[in-house]
This record gives C-alpha cells, sequence and structure tokens, in this order.
C-alpha cells in the first residue's frame, strides 16, 4: 500500500529535481537578491536592506512606465489579433481540397520558427530595413519612391516589430491552426454543403467553435510569450550602438533600460520581481477566464 | 521490467543533468598551492632537485588571436614563468561572476582601460604598484597612465591604445579638410542620392565624442557628474547635427562601414581596427589628423587604453611570477612587435623610435593624436552613460527632438540612473 503511495513520488522525483533546479531556484534566488544591497560597490559582500530596492523600483515606475504598459497591451492584442486571423486563413488554404505541394507549403512555412530569433531579427534589420541597402527602400527607389526610415519613427518602428514579430511567431500558430482544423469530421462540412451554407457561414458557425477548445490553450501560451517579447523591440531598436530614437520601449526593455543598465543587481532584481508579479496577475486572470469558458 | 527500466532512465537523466556542474579537471584548483617560493629561492640542500615546475599565468582577452599571439610570444622568454593567453567570449561578464574565484577565474586580463573602475570598486583587481614603480612608467605616454589610474591607484599595465581618426578615400577626396566648416561646405557641394562626402556613426556616444569634448563639452567627468546639460554639450549637438542632414539617416556602423569601403563615401571618423578590411578591400586610404572646429580645436576622440589588469587573487599567490610578467610587459619590444605585427599604436614612447614603426603612418597620426584624445572615463558611473547617451543623441539627431529639452530630461535621467546604482 505505502509502496503504491510513494510510487508516483518516486516516478515524480527526477522532474522535481529539475524544476527546482531550473525554475524555483532561480526565482527565489532573485527574490531574495532583491532584499540585498548587492551592486558594484558590494558585489561578494551584499547585505541584506529590507525594502529599499523595491521603494526605488516603484520609484522606477514614473511617467514612462504607464506608457510602456498600454504599449505593451496594445503591442499582445495587435500581434495575438493578426496571428490568429492570418495562421487561420493560412490553414484553411493548406486544408483546402486538392491543394497540391501542400507539405512544401507547409515546410516553407515553418522556416522562419527553424531561425535563432537573434539572427533573423538582425537580418531583418540590416537586409530589410536598412535606409540605404535594405531590400524595402531598394524597392521603393525602383518604383520611383523616396526611401523611408523604418525603425526612427516610433509608429514605423512599431509596424515594423510587428512584422517580424508576426514573422517568427506565426509558424506556431499555424500548426496550432492546421492541427485544429484537422480535427474537425469532415462530414459536419458536408452537411452544412447540403444545407446551402457558404464560405462563411460555414466558418463562423462551424469551424471557429469546433476549434476554440483546441486553439485557447496555444493562444493563451502566445499571449504570455508576445507579452513579454524583449529581444524582436530591443534589437531592432535599442541596441547599443544602434538606438534608432523611436520610443517603443515595452515593459519588459522599459524595465532593463532603467533598471539592469545600472549594474545594481539588487534594484534590478526587484525590479524584475515586480514584473514576475504583474504577469502571474495576468496569467491568473486569464487562467479563470480559460476556466469560465470550460477549457 | 518497464518500471524499473524508467526509473534507471530517470536517475540517469538526473545524473547527466548534475555532472555539468562538476569541476573538469582543468578548471579544478592548482595542486600546488604556490611554486613562487620555489623560484624566488633556491633549495639551501646540496642535493640535486627536479627544476621547478614554472609558475602558469593565464590572461583572458576577448581581442583578436594576433595580438593575444604577438603578446604571448613576447612573454615566452621570461624564466619560470608560462604565460598563456585564453580567448574569452562575453569576457567582461564573466570577470563579473568569477573575478574573485582562483579556480575559475584568469591571474590578469588583457581589456581596454575603461571597465577598470568597475572591477576595482567590485574589490576583484589589484593595484600593480605593488610589483612595478612609478619610475617604470617614464616611458609611457601621460594619457595611458592617466586612463589606467582609479583613485590615485594604478590598475593596468598599458600597452596600446585605440582612439578614432579622420579616414579618407584618396580617389575621391584629394585632400582631408583641415577644418570642419571646411568639411561642411564639402558636404554641401558633394552629397549626391548615392554618394557621401562625410559618414560616420553620427549618433552614439562613443562617435559623438570627438564632437562633445572638441566643444569644451564631455558626458561624464572624473567626479562622476554627467555633462549633458551643460551649454557646451547643447553647443556641440547643435553644430554637430548640420553635418548629419548630408549623411545617412540610421549612421549605423554597418551602413557607414560599407559605404565607405564600397567607394560611395569619401570620408569618414573610424576606429584603427577598421584599416585591414579597407586596405583588403583595395581602398586608397588616407589618415589624417582630425579637422578644428570653429573654436580653434581639432575634434577630441575618446581612446581606449588597451592593457593588462591583475586579478587579487593572483596577485596573492603568485607574486613573483605576476610581477615578472608585468616587468615583460613594460619593455618597448612588446609595443613595437604589437604595431608591426598588428598594426597597433604603442603607448611607449620609446617604441616610437622604432624604424618600422615610424614609417607607419596610421601608427604616427595616432602618436599625434594622442595629444587632443579623452581617454574613456574609467569610473564604474560612466557604464549608465552610454546608454543615456545613446538614447539623447538618436532622439536629438534621428527623431529630431528639441535639444534643449532632450538634453535636460537626459541629464536628469543619468543622474536617477547613477543615484540607482548605489
Amino acid at each position: 500500500m505505502l509502496k503504491r503511495r510513494l510510487a508516483p513520488w518516486l516516478y515524480s522525483t527526477p522532474l522535481f529535481i529539475i524544476i527546482v533546479a531550473v525554475i524555483l531556484f532561480p526565482i527565489a534566488y532573485t527574490l531574495y537578491i532583491s532584499f540585498t544591497n548587492m551592486n558594484v560597490y558590494h558585489w561578494f559582500e551584499f547585505e541584506t536592506i529590507g525594502l529599499e530596492n523595491y521603494k526605488k523600483a516603484l520609484l522606477m515606475l514614473d511617467s514612462g512606465f504607464l506608457p510602456a504598459v498600454l504599449r505593451t497591451i496594445l503591442w499582445t492584442a495587435v500581434n495575438i489579433v493578426l496571428q490568429v486571423i492570418i495562421a487561420f486563413f493560412l490553414a484553411l488554404g493548406l486544408n483546402s481540397p486538392g491543394l497540391k505541394a501542400r507539405t512544401f507549403y507547409k515546410t516553407m512555412l515553418m522556416f522562419p520558427w527553424a531561425m535563432p530569433a537573434y539572427v533573423s531579427i538582425l537580418l531583418w534589420r540590416m537586409g530589410m530595413f536598412n535606409t540605404e541597402f535594405g531590400f524595402l527602400n531598394k524597392l521603393l527607389e525602383m518604383l520611383g519612391f523616396s526611401g523611408i526610415n523604418y525603425l526612427s519613427n516610433s509608429t514605423n518602428a512599431f509596424i515594423s516589430c510587428v512584422v517580424v514579430n508576426l514573422w517568427q511567431a506565426l509558424p506556431f500558430m499555424l500548426i496550432m491552426m492546421d492541427s485544429a482544423l484537422q480535427s474537425i469530421d469532415k462530414s459536419y462540412y458536408e452537411s452544412a454543403l447540403l444545407d446551402g451554407a457558404g464560405f462563411w457561414k460555414r466558418h463562423l458557425n462551424l469551424t471557429l467553435p469546433a476549434i476554440r477548445p483546441i486553439m485557447a490553450a496555444p493562444i493563451l501560451m502566445t499571449t504570455f510569450l508576445t507579452f513579454k517579447q524583449f529581444d524582436i523591440v530591443y534589437l531592432l531598436t535599442m541596441q547599443r550602438g544602434g538606438v534608432t530614437g523611436a520610443n517603443i520601449n515595452t515593459v519588459l526593455t522599459y524595465v532593463y533600460d532603467k533598471a539592469f543598465i545600472t549594474n545594481n543587481y539588487g534594484y534590478s532584481s526587484a525590479a524584475s520581481i515586480l514584473v514576475f508579479v504583474l504577469i502571474i496577475i495576468l496569467s491568473s486572470l486569464s487562467r479563470s477566464t480559460l476556466k469560465q469558458e470550460g477549457v | 521490467m518497464k518500471k524499473y527500466l524508467s526509473l534507471i532512465l530517470a536517475a540517469l537523466m538526473v545524473l547527466a543533468l548534475l555532472t555539468g556542474c562538476a569541476n573538469t579537471p582543468a578548471e579544478s584548483a592548482d595542486p600546488e598551492p604556490s611554486s613562487t617560493a620555489t623560484i624566488a629561492e633556491p633549495p639551501e640542500s646540496a642535493e640535486p632537485v627536479e627544476p621547478a615546475e614554472p609558475v602558469e599565468i593565464v590572461i583572458w582577452h576577448e581581442n583578436n588571436e594576433t595580438i593575444a599571439g604577438t603578446i604571448q610570444e613576447q612573454l615566452s622568454d621570461i624564466p619560470g614563468v608560462t604565460v598563456k593567453l585564453e580567448r574569452k567570449e562575453q569576457m567582461s561578464d564573466a570577470l563579473k561572476m568569477v573575478g574573485n574565484d582562483p579556480e575559475a577565474a584568469p591571474d590578469m586580463y588583457l581589456f581596454a582601460h575603461d571597465k577598470i573602475g568597475v572591477y576595482a570598486a567590485m574589490g576583484i583587481l589589484a593595484p600593480i604598484t605593488e610589483f612595478v614603480s612609478a619610475d617604470a612608467f617614464a616611458d609611457i605616454m601621460p594619457m595611458a597612465v592617466d586612463a589606467t589610474t582609479y583613485k590615485g591607484e594604478q590598475y593596468s599595465i598599458p600597452i596600446y591604445f585605440e582612439t578614432l581618426l579622420f579616414m579618407y578615400n584618396k580617389a575621391l577626396m584629394d585632400a582631408p579638410p583641415a577644418t570642419t566648416d571646411e568639411l561642411l561646405e564639402l558636404m554641401k557641394s558633394g552629397t549626391t542620392a548615392d554618394s557621401y562626402v562625410f559618414v560616420e556613426q553620427h549618433s552614439t556616444s562613443y562617435n559623438s565624442a570627438p564632437w562633445i569634448q572638441g566643444f569644451g563639452g564631455y558626458i561624464l567627468n572624473s567626479d562622476a557628474a554627467p555633462g549633458l546639460g551643460t551649454q557646451e554639450f547643447q553647443d556641440a549637438l547643435a553644430y554637430h547635427k548640420q553635418f548629419i542632414q548630408y549623411q545617412p539617416s540610421d549612421g549605423e556602423y554597418n551602413t557607414v562601414t560599407t559605404l565607405f569601403t564600397e567607394g560611395k563615401a569619401a570620408s569618414t571618423i573610424g576606429g584603427p581596427w577598421l584599416v585591414p578590411d579597407l586596405n583588403a578591400a583595395g581602398l586608397d586610404l588616407g589618415i589624417s589628423a582630425m579637422p578644428t572646429l570653429p573654436n580653434g580645436e581639432p575634434l577630441k576622440p575618446f581612446s581606449g587604453v588597451q592593457g593588462i589588469q591583475v586579478l587579487k587573487h593572483a596577485a596573492a599567490d603568485k607574486p613573483d611570477a605576476v610581477k615578472a610578467v608585468l616587468e615583460g610587459l613594460l619593455r618597448p619590444e612588446v609595443g613595437i612587435a604589437l604595431a608591426n605585427i598588428a598594426n597597433s599604436a604603442p603607448v611607449n614612447l620609446k617604441a616610437y623610435d622604432d624604424p618600422d614603426v615610424a614609417a607607419n603612418e596610421m601608427i604616427m597620426v595616432m602618436r599625434d593624436i594622442a595629444a587632443n584624445v579623452v581617454p574613456m572615463p574609467n569610473i564604474p558611473e560612466m557604464d549608465v552613460m552610454w546608454t543615456v547617451t545613446d538614447n539623447l543623441l538618436a532622439a536629438v539627431n534621428k527623431n529630431g527632438e528639441d535639444i534643449k529639452t532632450t538634453c535636460e530630461a537626459a541629464q536628469a535621467e543619468a543622474l536617477e540612473q547613477i543615484a540607482a546604482m548605489q
């Protein structure tokens, strides 16, 4: 009996050890550091200073922080809406009967996912958006228009970052959408066709309700990944030596710019914990929404 | 059976994971506490003894292999010491993590002087005056000695320095402009849709510094006070902005370098690290002194002094070997070899007596420019200034924001960030 009760714990132990080592320990250590004065001047001999770093980190949440939060919400919403819509129609196209070279298209559409993010972002920056040599400005010049600075103006830079994020994130959404579509019994569509349902009616009343429970989890996951997106905004507009002048700070880039460059690990840790709490709150809200939806 | 198999596999997975935490033999502590005593004092016993093992001094670097190899070669004749230069990626971060750990840290490292303050404040650096007297620096450029001094202590043996140079393509520009006004006139008349008279990384702190410092401004002074709000700083930005309208708006390293290398820009301001590629591209390269500003002062770029710094644990554990290596680095031959092999400008003035060094156009221009360069601040507060100043420059030069308002906001931000370091 005891053996039976212990067995599941025993099997789970390796995984628990990994979770503690890889996830819980860094969080706990960051929390500990956030209560210390670990900085350049107290690098190895730091001591606890109570909530001082949190007071300082809350002061950082100045006039620039709220716009960064709102921008992050806008960034997340725009990206998710575009990803879901584009992935939906691409997946419909990939599942259309009689499509030839389906596997080839799928492989090509997966390609951006296979590229390391850092490389693809810098390729976009130099290869596409560069004002002198970028493909987009070369194309505009060929068509007789003058070039555009894609990254120096905040609106242009925001759109450019959305494009790069779409390019990178779409494959995942597409795979999920494709799998969800394939799980729908084809006989439903046959019945709908017999009943005279057109394209929009079939997909609005049949496809969308059918894929909703399947897509809820990937969309939620992508929402968090998009919310805490850092590298695209940072590498396209804020990289050291390549600051473009656009101000499209998200919560993470804002905190990085304010706290992490100070070499004050206590202060940076406190800022990280605050962002962590913010994400946990959002996560809890989303989970309760999903529960209400029965997913 | 399956149950046991999965248990064994799970245990193996955990073991494999934890194996990564173990020390590799190379990283493990030196079994000999220190063999320096053996080198310094011959054994009293008349019995024949095995010759002492040479003490190994490991020097981390993030430089190119030519420079590292040359330094290693120059230090290969020190008796009783084996010097090994090891390339370490992300060295400055690695030093922060393991700088006080004798098992993981190197004994010394080769790096630009601007991080000296950070590491000294962290407590991982040893002043080198414990090993070398002040007289030993008599032949070193005063600029290099100042650059490597932090809070009155000398922390580095400076070896060579880097700074920005005015470079021009002789096929496109007959002679370099003597003044910046002359350069501006050339830019106004000669810039076309697909060719430029002058290009530079106009919106980075390092590359804007020559203009700011030429105007008498500064990014951060030695008292850790930011100078972004000063009148001189604002005047420099306003004057410099006139030049930016005739340059590519992004002003990025890749854009600027490609335009100059491909002959689409007649001149640029860039570092000596560009020269090998420019020569390889077959460019008829000219290097000249910096043009002078309307106030009669030349553009005054930052200098970065590359030198060897000693970690505290090595100073305590291997004092004799450290002293021998530092003395070896002070020989002018090190600078001569680096100048001839790697085209680096020595800080040892005696090195310039060498006929080959004296015949090197770029190095001689750098020696002349050395009188007007400003060493990058080496105090820890400079770490936050790069980002704040880059943001300010991009806002003014690329986004057209008001100079006065933006400078004042950046000054406030800099003060806030410096306070946040504590």
